[in-house]
């Protein structure tokens, strides 16, 4: 019953994207859009062609490895500021004002700065790690708050110290939580690191875009784009999946 | 062995109540005034009508409430004291097992807990006594209810506790289950004599299980009444088909109908 249903997501979720891709096509043989939308054919065409082989790759080593050290920063920043409010409750209001501080300034404004403070490689992964840090702070704050009361009067009544119940309930049951927050926490990634390098960073899928747009290269500036959704769509749908494992076994 | 050392008291409740306050700012008296002594090595069962105050009183003994007057002690000291030194063991009515754990995990959680090593020995040997051999790999979820009720009770004995509090552990179980555990847990518990307070509906239970039953009126709990069980240990099956135990659930069935408290 539940395998068939799945099965049925599965082929409509194709389905629709099958249709995505052709409608894409259709408009951009037709020209419906105009000149700035080219068919997917074309957009291929000119991604797969050998000879530009090592310009993409150049860009996605840049950029994604600045995504990587953002996620990976963000995320243990984050992880560490919820795990210092859930042991030190005092700390609590601060550490979420801070947060949501950090989440109302858009991030936009910010660049110049880090632009200033690091230097123009960095500011991509510093504006992802923001990003990143906000989310992850979040749900891995009301994950450690999801333990049942039932749970918690059992680790007390066994006398379990602290730390012993964060790691042996507090933290197996934020997982579910926090891979949510993991989940979404990846466009975060990808948006912050592609726009801190259009702020004139000398590397990465950002730049491209940038450079295709003022030089009219439309094809190039389909391609970069469609590299880092299909990039962020692939890991959104992975972490998705582990989103349900952990579902499953944790709740 | 026919020397009888003087009873000594493990849990006393001296002259408590419990209320509780409201979300709407009122107050529940939950229970009465309450005085009991229960004497190290004794099992004392709780009857009485839903709501009176039962898991209450468990919730005071294990230190996850203050009562509002009065005080409980365990061998002249507070409950929190026992707890942290890891020798309380308790089956709550709502199983709590631990969804990310298998069941012997869970069985062996209380190691952990107390930053002990795992006796894998024992851990399998209590699964083996609840009755679920076999079923060690498996998830709570994949469980029964009553399956999982058996796994939190054979958790509440790994430590090998002093005080054991159980609340309606059987509650989920069919009666022919029910009566297979309460063999067990009198054959365990003979072994090992640990002052036990057990909450449960079933008058059959408690008299099989207990040296002591104390019967408790409705909300505000208080207690109504205080009855020996008279039957030597170990105690056989066939106990049950005794005429003495007849006139004792008769007896305690009465004293729990509405009408019992002022007959
Ligand atoms: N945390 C709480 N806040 C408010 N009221 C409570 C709380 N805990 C218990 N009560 C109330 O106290 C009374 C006694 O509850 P308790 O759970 O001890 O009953 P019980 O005898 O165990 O009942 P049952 O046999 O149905 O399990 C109930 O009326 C209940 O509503
Ligand atoms: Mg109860």
């Amino acid at each position: 019953m539940k395998h068939r249903q799945r099965i049925r997501t599965i082929t409509l979720g194709a389905i629709g994207i099958a249709l995505f891709l052709a409608l894409w096509e259709l408009i951009g043989i037709r020209g419906w859009a105009g000149l700035t939308w080219p068919p997917l054919s074309t957009v291929l065409a000119f991604l797969f062609d050998p000879s530009r082989r090592p310009l993409f790759l150049r860009a996605m080593t840049a950029s994604f490895s600045m995504i990587a050290f953002g996620y990976a920063i963000g995320l243990v920043l984050g992880l560490a500021a919820a795990a210092l409010g859930h042991l030190v409750p005092p700390l609590r209001p601060g550490l979420d004002r801070l947060a949501s501080i950090i989440h109302a300034i858009p991030t936009i404004a910010l660049a110049p700065l880090f632009i200033v403070l690091l230097s123009r490689e960095l500011t991509g992964m510093a504006i992802a790690a923001l990003g990143v840090f906000f989310v992850i702070y979040v749900s891995a704050t009301s994950g450690l708050a999801a333990s049942s009361a039932a749970h918690r009067d059992l680790f007390q009544v066994f006398g379990t110290s602290r730390l012993t119940q964060l790691r042996r309930l507090d933290m197996p049951a934020a997982l579910p939580a926090l891979v949510s927050g993991m989940k979404y926490a990846v466009p975060a990634a990808f948006i912050g690191a592609i726009l801190g390098e259009w702020f004139g960073s000398s590397r990465g899928l950002g730049l491209l875009m940038v450079s295709a747009m003022q030089n009219f290269q439309i094809p190039l500036l389909w391609s970069a784009v469609l590299i880092a959704s299909t990039a962020s769509l692939l890991i959104f749908g992975l972490m998705s999946l582990a989103e349900r494992l952990a579902y499953e076994r944790y709740r | 062995m026919s020397l009888v050392p003087a009873p000594v008291t493990a849990i006393h409740l001296d002259h408590i109540s419990k209320s509780f306050t409201l979300d709407g700012g009122g107050t529940i008296a939950a229970l009465g005034e309450v005085t009991l002594k229960i004497d190290k090595g004794e099992f004392v069962a709780l009857l009485g009508p839903s709501g009176c105050g039962k898991s209450t009183i468990l919730r005071l003994v294990a230190a996850l409430e203050e009562p509002s007057t009065g005080a409980v002690t365990i061998e002249g000291r507070a409950p929190v004291e026992l707890s942290r030194q890891h020798r309380l063991g308790v089956a709550f009515q709502d199983h709590a097992l631990l969804p990310w754990l298998t069941i012997a995990q869970n069985v062996a959680l209380p190691y952990q807990l107390a930053g002990k090593p795992v006796d894998k020995a024992r851990v399998s040997a209590l699964i083996a006594l609840v009755g679920l051999a076999g079923f060690e790999a498996a998830r709570p979820k994949q469980l029964s209810g009553g399956m999982r009720q058996r796994a939190s009770i054979a958790r509440a004995l790994v430590l090998k506790p002093d005080v054991l509090l159980l609340d309606e552990p059987f509650g989920a179980l069919d009666a022919v289950t029910r009566r297979q555990m309460n063999v067990e847990l009198q054959r365990i518990w003979s072994e090992q004599r640990i002052t036990t307070l057990l909450v449960t509906h079933a008058v059959d239970e408690a008299l099989f299980l207990a040296d002591r039953v104390v019967v408790m009126t409705g909300r505000p709990g208080k207690i109504l009444k205080t009855v020996e069980v008279p039957f030597a240990r170990p105690r056989h099956p066939d106990v049950t088909r005794e005429p003495r135990f007849h006139e004792l659930v008769d007896e305690l069935t009465l004293a729990l109908e509405p009408a019992g408290g002022h007959g």
